[in-house]
């Protein structure tokens, strides 16, 4: 589906980031607004949320924000929508007549698909003519045609439909179409399309278990299609990358999965290549991660990553986000890093996907904090581990008590000089050895394995 | 003699040499009374003479001479190797035979003959006579043989010595022609042809030395008509209507080894006067500038006169003046050849005229030109200053044609290709590359300047090509859109290095990795190695000047590790040692070699190097000296041999040199004294040639403190059991968090046993952390054995094609700069030993970027 590809949005990012939308906020969070960079990846209705979150913090400036969205909607079929957009611009009770107008060819244009597409329709829901259909698209095509008339134009008619309910705002409907297009059509191209249209479509109507699902798809396309145009591909995995932004901070089982995703190879390049400022929903989706987590291996593992990046791409993209986590694992500069979680907490709140974790973010980074700076230190003051951490006193020492008990590190209180004794043992030489010769047998027996295959 | 008259001296034929004349004049009369004797004091005469003829005056006197040309035969003889001398005594006597034969004169030609035979002697080259000699001898028999018949049927008869003479001759001729029975076999055969093939040896010298010499061909000057005469002596009239038959006579005889090329370009000259039509100017001036170029072919140390590629410069302005005003004709390299003298083509209407020629070639070899003689010129005189003002000129006429080709290919009859443009717009790219902004924006001020205003470009509009890195890129993205291969990499690399020149280190480092060519640049030519190395070491100093050491040192490792930096950056030859190099090679070698106005410095470079290596090497030399059996890592092997030797020293001096000044350093380093190592560094004056001197002399300050405080906690860990943070700040003049956070980072990551007291600030240094023998001998067995199973895994993998996914290991993705891998080995030459293929040692260079490109 071309127009849910992001080139169509372009046009509107000029519209936006010439209005004064950009200039809404002056403040830290603003400073560090992503929408101008995220727009160009979104689709136009993915676009809306984010708008509508915009206008429901900022309340004075929203008559600007009133005008993107109309820019924004403009060219879509929601023309109910853009009229009262259009009201609200103009401070009038009247209704253009240009919009009664194109309101009245949507009706119509309606009703003609609904009644073109009405026969595969009902095939399709008919049980005895699903039953029938296998696997092979080529084959079902031909037996629909031989059995019930269906030709290709017809299916294409599916798509075309599909289409403009999504543009009229109607997704569940489009995803409907879609699917059922997707099913008999074969053409590689406008399947693919098919798939972002759905892929938009679930997000919009928020069921987010086929997100997944669609998003699964999508890559395959991506892997396997396009394997002989890397621009088209690095293109079509920033889309990806930026649309799943949507499942990935509000759905909680998407989470693991899609920071896995992230983290491959082929995605975190994309990452680094074209869109550095995703670094920003990484570093705090594996940040807050750190409590759900059970799996401290692979979180390990993650944060490293995570670190080399932001640190690699320290000289082309930076916000508190990045700057905590380069202050904290890079510089070891724990002023700083708390420094930064302040303005972090911030940016996280004025952001459309971060808005709804910034506290545990924040909940998380100090963890971290106090983790790394644990292990570094023997003797702690409570009281400037607590003023560190944005705590009072009584607060901070039951964090650290708490800290001891979750992290199971060998740490004491001394209640009387107001410290903590850290006590790092030194790692023993056998462990080590033992560390070192783990996994030797397992190794060698695939090994051989292999070898005997 | 003065150097700097080097360049005049093969043309120092004075015209003042009136006592020579004379001298001159008996030493003909004397030759004539045939004394051995007589004829050596001849030489010696000549060597005085053509040392005199040097002196500072002849200097200013070479234009005359070149210009008024028919003066006198005073320069005949100036300047001639002995070979030379030899076949011109030889062709002296031939002419008196030649004389002496039209008069019958038995007695001299006799006379002469004895003479003949005595020099020729001295004349011949590996057994073979010269050809004139031959000529001559095989002349004289015929006509001697002729006389006798002749003799036997008239009556008149001869003199007394006459007779004698001629009976004499008759029996030495059979004599002395028996040697030489061979060669006039082949005379007589094909007389045209042998005396060509014949002439080659003489012609391999004769370009350079008998330049001066064509003035004795033209005509003797006595001869009082000036009716110029051509070479067969036929009579020349330049008339517009004969100059293509000149053209074509000038052609045919392209090649051909006795050619007198400098007076083909003297007549062309002439034609260039009174050709009228531009048909007839472009025909003349494509001739004119390739005979010019011949000049200098055949020889290869030798290089175009600067007179000589002025004048060719000049002419090739004037043909694209006229290509330009005269858009009907137009020069092609795939045009017909057309074989009508009598009258120029005649288009069909709408038409366009077509020449063979090129003009890209000619730019080419303009450039080339240049080039080699900047080569040949020593760069530290004012001469090489003034050639190289000449770049200019030569980089109006690139555009120009640049230009020219645009324009042909808008016209999609003439079928140009593309590659045209290509070659040209490289060029262009290659003559401001590597220079600083305002230098090029200077240069394409005035070319532009030069240019009629009415032209512009299609790919560098006139008037959007101020800023030079948007001309650069435009460049460099043409080609990178329009070329294949060698061209495209080549304009690639020019991009990264101007990038890296400008101090953009993160686009150069970028692009360089995108790229890929390092993984394939050893399949590339030689000059594109060379290229690519030396946008590599641009890359590592415009990362040092950014602050980033380790990048810094990983960049240049490839190129100042090797010990072989001249040589890979094609700056000057090595002598080695062990030398296989054929002089072939050489002679190649020193082909490639850059002119010194392109040269990147080395001795900074090797400074650069030799001070990152010490920022690096220097900590982690105290690390791994307190544990000998921690596996020894070696960043850089030359600074590792260089400081050995320096420590094994038993006197050490005050240093002299930038290599003494960093290794004085690194020990003051070692000992913790970061003042001095700070001193020291900063007291290298080459820091001066940095742009920035005041902030890279600050920046390595800095490094130096802390790399100084990294040492001493590794060096004297094991000494103490608590340390305070504000002492060590003291020491090292740094910050207290600035401490805490080095502190930090090296607990953190394991590399200091140790942890930090917050309450007193100090640092606590854990015990007992030292191992025992056995432990740290278990400790290399576990490592040694966990290496043999990867090894073993690497084995299969690649035996299997990495077919089998059981070894897929985590974190295999490539990391950008950090790793900062690039496998620069593949710059090393091939040329060294038949081209071997040395591709190994291929780090992973590609990077998170690379993949995402190729993925």
């Amino acid at each position: 589906m071309a127009d849910h590809q992001p080139p169509s949005a372009e046009a509107i990012t000029n519209g936006i980031t010439s209005h004064p939308t950009t200039q809404i906020a002056a403040d830290t969070a603003a400073q560090h607004d992503l929408l101008p960079k995220l727009i160009p990846h979104l689709d136009r209705h993915l676009i809306f949320p984010l708008l509508e979150f915009l206008s429901g913090q900022e309340e004075e400036t929203s008559l600007e924000i009133t005008k993107t969205k109309y820019e924004l909607l403009k060219t879509t079929n929601m023309t109910d929508y853009v009229a009262t957009l259009w009201q609200e611009i103009n401070d009038s009770d009247e209704i253009p007549e240009e919009f009664l107008r194109r309101r009245e060819e949507v009706l119509q244009r309606l009703s003609l698909f609904t009644e073109e597409t009405s026969k595969i329709d009902e095939l399709l829901v008919n049980e005895e003519v699903t039953s029938k259909l296998r696997s092979d698209k080529v084959a079902n095509l031909k037996f629909l045609e031989q059995e019930h008339g269906v030709t290709a134009s017809m299916v294409d008619l599916l798509y075309d439909y599909g289409r403009f309910q999504y543009n009229c705002g109607s997704y569940q409907n489009a995803a409907h179409l879609l699917d059922q297009f997707r099913i008999l059509s074969t053409d590689n191209d406008k399947v693919a399309s098919a798939t972002w249209g759905k892929l938009a479509s679930e997000i919009l109507t928020t069921q987010w278990d086929s997100v997944m699902e669609e998003v699964n798809k999508v890559k395959e396309t991506i892997d396997t299609k396009l394997f002989n145009n890397p621009l088209a591909q690095l293109q079509h995995r920033t889309w990806l990358i930026h649309w799943s932004l949507f499942p990935f901070f509000n759905y909680e089982p998407a989470r693991d999965l899609l920071a896995e995703l992230y983290f491959s190879p082929a995605f975190i390049n994309t990452i680094q290549t074209d869109c550095p400022w995703i670094l920003r929903y990484l570093a705090a989706a594996v940040i807050t991660n750190r409590s759900r987590t059970r799996n401290t291996n692979l979180y390990q593992k993650q944060l490293k990553d995570l670190v080399r990046v932001v640190r690699q791409e320290g000289y082309e993209y930076n916000d508190p986000v990045t700057d905590f986590v380069n202050a904290l694992y890079i510089d070891f500069d724990f002023e700083e890093a708390q420094k930064k979680l302040g303005e972090a907490e911030r940016v996280l709140k004025g952001d459309f996907f971060l808005s709804a974790t910034a506290d545990a973010f924040v909940e998380s980074a100090r963890h971290l904090i106090s983790e790394s700076y644990c292990k570094i230190h023997q003797r702690i003051d409570i009281k400037d581990l607590s003023a560190r951490l944005g705590l009072n006193q009584d607060e901070g020492e039951k964090w650290i008590v708490n800290l001891i008990r979750d992290t199971r590190m060998d740490g004491k209180l001394d209640y009387k000089e107001g410290t903590v004794l850290m006590n790092h043992p030194a790692n023993s030489v056998y462990q080590q050895v033992i560390e070192r010769t783990k996994g030797m047998h397992f190794r060698t027996s695939v090994l051989s394995a292999a070898v005997a295959k | 003699m003065s150097k700097f008259f080097a360049g005049s001296s093969s043309e120092s034929s004075s015209s003042d040499e009136e006592e020579l004349y004379s001298e001159e004049e008996e030493q003909q009369k004397s030759e004539e009374e045939e004394s051995e004797e007589e004829e050596d004091s001849d030489e010696e005469d000549e060597d005085e003479s053509s040392d005199d003829g040097k002196p500072g005056a002849s200097k200013f006197l070479k234009d005359q001479v070149s210009s008024d040309e028919s003066e006198d035969e005073g320069q005949v003889t100036i300047v001639q190797s002995a070979k030379d001398k030899r076949l011109e005594g030889l062709q002296a006597v031939e002419r008196l035979i030649d004389n002496a034969v039209k008069i019958n004169d038995w007695s001299t030609i006799s006379i002469e003959f004895d003479k003949l035979n005595r020099q020729v002697t001295k004349a011949i080259v590996d057994n073979k006579p010269p050809k004139s000699y031959v000529k001559a001898i095989s002349d004289l028999e015929d006509f001697t043989n002729e006389t006798l018949a002749k003799q036997k049927v008239t009556p008149k008869k001869f003199n007394a010595t006459n007779a004698k003479g001629l009976n004499a001759m008759k029996q030495k001729v059979r004599k002395n022609n028996k040697e030489y029975m061979v060669e006039i076999e082949k005379f007589r055969k094909n007389k045209e042809s042998y005396m060509m093939e014949e002439e080659e040896e003489v012609v391999v010298e004769k370009p350079r030395k008998a330049k001066p010499v064509y003035v004795d061909s033209l005509g003797p000057d006595d001869e009082e008509g000036f009716t110029v005469m051509g070479r067969g002596g036929k009579v020349l009239q330049y008339t517009p209507e004969s100059i293509l038959k000149h053209l074509r006579s000038f052609v045919e005889s392209r090649g051909k080894k006795n050619t007198d090329r400098a007076e083909q370009i003297r007549i062309m000259e002439k034609l260039l006067e009174v050709a009228t039509t531009p048909y007839q100017n472009i025909r003349v001036l494509l001739t004119l500038i390739s005979t010019r170029f011949d000049l200098t072919s055949g020889s290869s140390t030798n290089y175009m006169s600067q007179e000589q590629w002025k004048m060719a410069d000049l002419e090739y302005t004037k043909l694209l003046a006229t290509l330009e005003e005269n858009r009907n004709i137009v020069v092609l390299e795939n045009a017909e050849e057309w074989d009508d003298d009598e009258k120029p083509p005649q288009p069909a209407a709408g038409e366009k005229l077509r020449i063979p020629g090129s003009i890209v070639s000619i730019a080419e070899r303009l450039d080339d030109e240049l080039t080699r003689s900047l080569q040949h010129i020593d760069p530290h005189t004012a001469e090489y200053i003034e050639r190289l003002s000449d770049e200019q000129a030569l980089y109006n006429n690139i555009i120009r044609g640049l230009l020219y080709v645009e324009d042909l290919r808008g016209d999609a009859t003439l079928e140009i290709v593309q590659e045209n443009a290509n070659r040209l717009v490289m060029r262009r790219l290659e003559h401001i590359y590597f220079k600083p902004a305002q230098v090029v924006s200077i240069l394409e001020e005035k070319a532009w300047s030069s240019i009629p205003n009415e032209l512009d470009s299609e790919i560098t509009p006139r008037s959007k090509m101020l800023d030079t890195a948007a001309l650069v890129q435009t460049l460099s993205t043409y080609l990178f859109k329009n070329s294949v291969d060698i061209i495209r990499a080549r304009a690639y690399l020019c991009q990264v290095y101007y990038f890296a020149l400008h101090d953009q280190y993160y686009r150069a480092r970028d692009m360089l990795l995108m790229s890929h060519l390092q993984e394939t640049i050893a399949t590339f030519n030689i000059n594109t190695q060379i290229l690519f190395n030396r946008t590599l070491v641009q890359v590592g100093l415009c990362a040092f000047r950014a602050n980033l050491v380790y990048e810094s040192q990983n960049t240049l490792q490839d190129i100042c590790g090797s010990g072989r930096q001249k040589e890979l950056l094609a700056q000057g030859v090595m002598i080695q040692r062990f030398s296989q190099v054929t002089p072939e090679q050489e002679r190649l070698e020193r082909q490639r070699q850059l002119p010194f106005h392109m040269h990147i410095n080395l001795e900074l470079l090797e400074c650069v190097y030799l001070t990152c290596s010490m920022l690096l090497e220097i900590p982690l030399l105290a690390q791994t000296g307190s544990s000998p059996d921690i596996r020894k890592r070696i960043i850089s092997k030359t600074y590792r041999r260089l400081l050995e030797f320096h420590e094994r020293q038993i006197f050490t001096g005050p240093p002299e040199n930038t290599r003494d000044h960093v290794m004085q350093a690194s020990r003051a380093l070692a000992t913790g004294e970061w003042k001095k190592a700070a001193e020291l560094i900063n007291s290298i004056k080459i820091w001066e040639l940095m742009a920035d001197t005041e902030k890279v002399k600050q920046m390595l300050s800095e490094q130096i403190q802390e790399e100084g405080l990294r040492t001493y906690l590794f060096t004297y860990a094991p000494f103490y059991d608590t340390l305070a943070v504000g002492t060590l700040a003291s020491m090292f003049e740094l910050s207290e968090r600035k401490v805490a956070a080095i502190v930090s980072k090296m607990i953190s990551h394991e590399e200091l046993a140790a942890a930090l007291d917050q309450v007193n600030s100090a640092i606590i240094f854990r015990k007992g952390v030292e191992l025992s023998r056995l432990q740290s001998l278990a400790l290399t067995l576990s490592d040694k054995a966990s290496g043999l199973i990867e090894a073993n895994e690497r084995t299969l993998e690649q035996r299997t094609q990495g077919m089998s996914n059981a070894f897929e290991r985590p974190g295999g993705q490539g990391g950008r700069g950090g790793r900062g891998g690039r496998g620069g080995r593949g710059a090393q030459r091939g040329d060294r030993s038949g081209g071997r293929g040395r591709g190994g040692n291929q780090q992973f260079g590609g990077g998170a970027l690379g993949s995402a490109i190729r993925a």
